[in-house]
């Protein structure tokens, strides 16, 4: 069995590539299974998929904890420790990174145990579909090509069936045949191995739980506020910067942000809460001034 | 209500955006879609209703604002079921009467009892409770983020649907082009008809309006019901950044009239002096698309706007 | 209606349900009607007016909403009683299994009404047994004495500081409902002794207390801790159970057991039974013992949390155990005889044969010549189907009424 997991971000397409991936798979004459995560979260959160694929009947469901091939959409997600983007990879994963850093610095900057693939899909993505942030295509085509095993035939017409269902026009499918061709012949072909059941099974460390006061036994909060715990800055793939000298203090962009990522200063500016920010851009939009500016957030460093 | 507290409502009345309480109420973190509208609505609501409040919840995608072992608010909050939480106010409100009339709880220990219901709750499954409870008089406030379909569950069809929407479940097809085939329920109608004592639709892209009704409602007794139009980027499909232009454009349309009901009056608190066609507001949105591609279907959009046009003439003066 | 010292009057169930509310010094009743549980919220709302009972009386909308409304203000502070029935039970079950998970402190009635469809008005289990797995606590009454004393006992176990659940006591609708016995009311001053009025005993809503209860959990462990917890709650509530009804006993003279053993001890042949026709069985084991066949009667009481280790020792070295179950599972069978199963299993001296019987459905009467026929039934092998109480008489009724029906007596075809 190959198991594969894709990580990326609500509205990135990251579902739909596992799609791809496992529709492949089985035209290709394979047992598949594929699947998201679906948590709570939106567009911008975190996302997990998953894609099995199997020369025998997949006798597992639910996540992947350790996969053989890891796809990781947004870069930005490395930089996330909520995210657990590497969890369970170990020297021998495949890893491939959307990224325009070269593979060694992506392996030294992010500690990587091994070399990751890398290949910048969303400058495909741009060329092809004019959407550097819509990956499921593009993602898709390389993880069935550092997989192997599956040809190129049999991709794109698991990305005819699979968009076919979307309301997409004639020209956009075309485009996106052709971004898939492309992102396929751009990475190696790993071949890679089925790995056989894991015969290591040992029993559960199952605990007795012991009776708890009816307070401790209910979804009680009594830590008002502490949703700010949770940095939804991590979402944001687009930043709004503020260039204050442009900026009049009229309190437009505090009043109309949704998540109250705002506040003005003592000197009556605003400053925007990057923590939580979720990179909506309503403040730049509606900044009388035009005094936000918005930057693509790439990977935090250079 | 009596001369003397319009007085003072008329005092304290919010003017600009600086007037805003400065506090949050509600913490950043939550896992509402980026650019949501309705929670735009509900910060505001919060900012001139304060900590001391329990918000009793309808299933929805505001039941994401609370996700165990997180809560936003400085106030209270109780999830309850799709069509519960006005029951549940009701149960709340009477309790804490009851504890200050018979068991000498202080008056400090009273809450506002809010109930937060998205369109699908409120239209559909909670209209009745809710109905009954205007009837009971019961005091409380309800905020309806109105969203036209079910969001949390992936923009299914609501009693709010607007004619002419796609939603996951009225597709638009050859035999039913329009989507939806059906105008949204008159919900301030039908509210209205019980004659609570306060009752107003909302936009978070007027934060003045919004919170000087709010304001106005806080120190009313009984049932005080709002409306709020929520942009919803994620179900609507608009770019989050543009919330607020949707919102505004549902306003200047005339799709959207910005309004309250108080002392058996109808008052358009933002009236728009030259009303903009409605496509400029559809043309902007996914869920319309199918109105303008491949064809333009002109018979719908002027349905739509003929029925936006229908209304205002009511009110012409 | 005044209050002396243990004055005995006669009083229907339900009325004897509404003393029990007004004894206990219950805040808050939310309510709504259903047939037959009217006589209990009407009662309740005059004596709301007329200020015998100190709080509030709200005519809800929907059981959904009276339980919604029963839940909250639980949460919020209030001792709060209300009660239902039948479809009513039903229709607020989502409510139900909401505010069981809230862990709030209330008791609610239930009179017993079979389910739609066919609609019809007489008892079954099937309604109180719908709420078999939310988690609520469950009492079932013989007597309409046994009504109002649970209901009693009832608070005392929903507000015990270590269980914080609801408590439903179940009554049969017209074999109890609207019955009148003679019923001795508890000397107030008394019952306050046993029942102090309400404090909580957990975090309430008011405004020094904020707090968000009832979040969304995500994540099957987390979600198996709370579901696990409030199994240990439940599970916990058969030593509580114990220890209130030794201190009731003690203070009114009346003992209850989670089940009562009705002549028992030296029974070859016993009847598992519950509620109002437990009455009848009781007469059909005296009936038999005069006839020399040494009967007994094992009463359901506590049926949540469910007595499995009393109920396993009562059965041992029993011969012939017949389940008598008033309710139906279709498919499955009755819903009680699987639980019966489930508490003898493991043990050594578990009875030889176990019968499981359906009868008093919708109100069908149980009759003595059905106690033989069960009798008749354990003395061969009982076999695993059900034995079904419907006899000739009740086929040619039937009948009867179908070919008024338009239905001749060859099927009809059309």
């Amino acid at each position: 069995m190959l198991r594969i997991r894709l990580h990326g971000r609500g509205g990135q397409g990251i579902k739909t590539a596992s799609q791809i991936l496992g529709t492949a798979a089985h035209l290709a004459g394979f047992q598949a299974q594929d699947f998201p995560l679906y948590g709570a979260e939106r567009r911008g959160a975190p996302i997990t998929a998953y894609a099995r694929v199997s020369k025998n009947i997949v006798l597992e469901r639910g996540a992947i904890a350790q996969p053989d091939i890891l796809l990781i959409g947004d870069e930005t997600l490395l930089s996330d420790p909520l995210a657990s983007v590497t969890e369970g990879t170990e020297s021998s994963t495949l890893i491939f990174i959307n990224s325009r850093h070269p593979s060694p610095d992506l392996k030294k900057h992010y500690q990587l145990e091994s070399l990751p693939v890398q290949l910048d899909i969303s400058g495909l993505c741009q060329k092809y579909i004019q959407k550097p942030m819509i990956l499921s295509t593009a993602l898709a085509a390389v993880g069935v090509r550092l997989m192997g095993h599956i040809g190129l035939h049999h991709l794109l017409k698991a990305i005819r069936d699979e968009l076919g269902q979307e309301r997409l026009s004639a020209d956009q499918l075309a485009n996106n045949l052709k971004l898939a061709e492309e992102a396929f012949q751009k990475v190696p072909s790993f071949d890679l191995e089925f790995r056989k059941f894991d015969d290591g099974f040992s029993a559960s460390h199952l605990v007795v739980l012991e009776r708890r006061p009816p307070v401790d036994s209910v979804p009680v909060i009594f830590a008002t506020g502490n949703m700010a715990l949770r940095k939804t800055g991590n979402w944001r793939t687009h930043r709004p910067v503020i260039h204050y000298e442009e900026c009049n203090g009229c309190a437009i962009c505090y009043a109309r942000c949704p998540e109250g990522d705002i506040r003005m200063d003592a000197n009556e500016k605003p400053v925007i809460d990057y923590d939580h920010c979720k990179g909506c851009l309503i403040c730049a939009t509606e900044c009388p001034k035009h005094a936000i500016e918005i930057i693509r957030e790439v990977a935090s460093w250079n | 209500m009596t001369a003397s507290i319009l007085d003072s409502v008329e005092e304290s009345k919010y003017k600009k955006v600086t007037d805003l309480n400065p506090q949050e109420e509600i913490a950043p973190g939550s896992a509402l879609c980026a650019g949501c509208g309705g929670l735009e609505g509900m910060r505001l609501a919060m900012k001139v209703l304060g900590e001391d409040t329990l918000i009793c919840n309808a299933a929805g995608c505001f039941t994401l604002i609370s996700v165990y072992p997180f809560t936003p608010l400085k106030g209270s909050w109780l999830y309850t079921s799709m069509s519960g939480p006005v029951p549940a106010a009701q149960g709340a409100r009477d309790a804490l009467d009851i504890r200050m009339a018979k068991h000498g709880l202080d008056q400090k220990e009273n809450m506002q009892v809010m109930v937060v219901a998205g369109d699908g709750a409120t239209y559909d499954m909670g209209l009745s409770p809710t109905s009954a409870a205007i009837h009971r008089n019961l005091d409380f406030i309800y905020f309806c983020y109105d969203n036209e379909a079910y969001g949390n569950t992936g923009f299914q069809q609501s009693g709010s649907s607007p004619l002419g929407s796609y939603t996951m479940t009225s597709p638009s097809t050859l035999d039913h082009p329009a989507g939806s085939e059906r105008s949204k329920k008159d919900l301030f109608g039908i509210w209205m008809a019980h004659n609570p004592p306060y009752l107003a639709t909302v936009s978070p892209r007027e934060p003045i309006d919004l919170s000087n009704k709010f304001k106005k409602a806080k120190d009313m007794k009984g049932p005080r019901l709002f409306i709020c139009l929520s942009p919803c980027p994620t179900g609507w499909g608009f770019d989050p950044k543009e919330t607020h232009l949707i919102a505004k454009l549902a306003v200047d349309t005339g799709i959207f009239p910005i309004k309250e009901f108080v002392n058996g009056k109808v008052i358009h608190t933002k009236r728009p002096r030259k009303r903009l066609p409605v496509e400029k507001y559809l043309e902007r949105q996914k869920r319309f698309k199918h109105l303008f591609e491949p064809e333009r279907r002109d018979d719908i959009i002027a349905q739509i706007q003929n029925n936006v046009d229908t209304y205002w003439e009511q009110y012409d003066e | 209606m005044e209050l002396t010292k243990n004055k005995q009057m006669m009083l229907t169930g339900n009325k004897a349900a509404a003393w029990g509310a007004r004894l206990a010094g219950v805040d808050y009743v939310p309510a709504f009607p259903i047939t037959p549980q009217t006589e209990i919220v009407e009662t309740l709302s005059q004596w709301f007016a007329d200020g015998h009972m100190n709080g509030k009386f709200t005519n809800m909308d929907s059981e959904h909403s009276m339980f919604m409304a029963a839940g909250a203000a639980a949460a919020t502070g209030v001792r709060v009683f209300t009660a239902s029935s039948s479809q009513g039970i039903l229709y607020g079950l989502e409510a139900l299994q909401t505010i069981a998970g809230w862990r709030v402190p209330l008791v609610l009635v239930n009179v017993s009404r079979a389910l739609a469809t066919p609609i019809t008005l007489e008892p079954d289990h099937n309604d109180v047994l719908s709420l078999r797995d939310t988690g609520i606590l469950q009492l079932h009454a013989e007597t309409c004495q046994e009504v109002l004393d649970y209901i009693l006992m009832a608070y005392r176990i929903a507000e015990d500081p270590e269980v914080c659940l609801p408590v439903l006591v179940n009554l049969d609708g017209f074999y109890l409902s609207f019955t009148r016995e003679p019923v001795i009311l508890p000397d107030e001053a008394e019952v306050r002794k046993f029942l102090p009025l309400f404090k909580p005993s957990q975090p309430v809503f008011q405004a020094s207390q904020p707090m968000a209860r009832a979040s969304a959990v995500f994540g099957g462990g987390n979600y198996s801790y709370f579901k696990i917890q409030h199994h240990l709650a439940a599970q916990n509530v058969l030593t509580i159970y114990k220890k209130v009804a030794q201190e009731f006993g003690e203070r009114f003279g009346r003992f209850y057991d989670a089940v009562e053993r009705y002549r028992l001890d030296d029974a070859e042949y016993v009847f598992v039974m519950s509620n109002s026709f437990a009455t009848k069985g009781k007469a059909a084991v005296q009936h038999l013992r005069k006839n020399g066949i040494k009967a007994g009667l094992l009463k359901l009481s506590l049926l949540r949390p469910f007595p499995s280790e009393i109920i396993g020792e009562a059965l041992d070295h029993r011969s012939k155990v017949a389940v008598i179950d008033q309710n139906l599972a279709p498919g499955m069978g009755g819903i009680i005889y699987p639980e019966i199963l489930k508490a003898v299993y493991r043990r050594e001296d578990r009875p030889e044969h176990l019968l499981s019987v359906i009868g008093g459905l919708g109100g069908r009467d149980i009759q003595e010549g059905d106690f033989i026929s069960i009798l008749q039934r354990l003395d061969q092998d009982p076999g695993d189907d059900p034995l079904f109480l419907f006899d000739e008489k009740d086929l040619k009724q039937f009948d009867q009424l179908r070919q008024i029906a338009g239905f001749s007596r060859e099927a009809r075809v059309s």
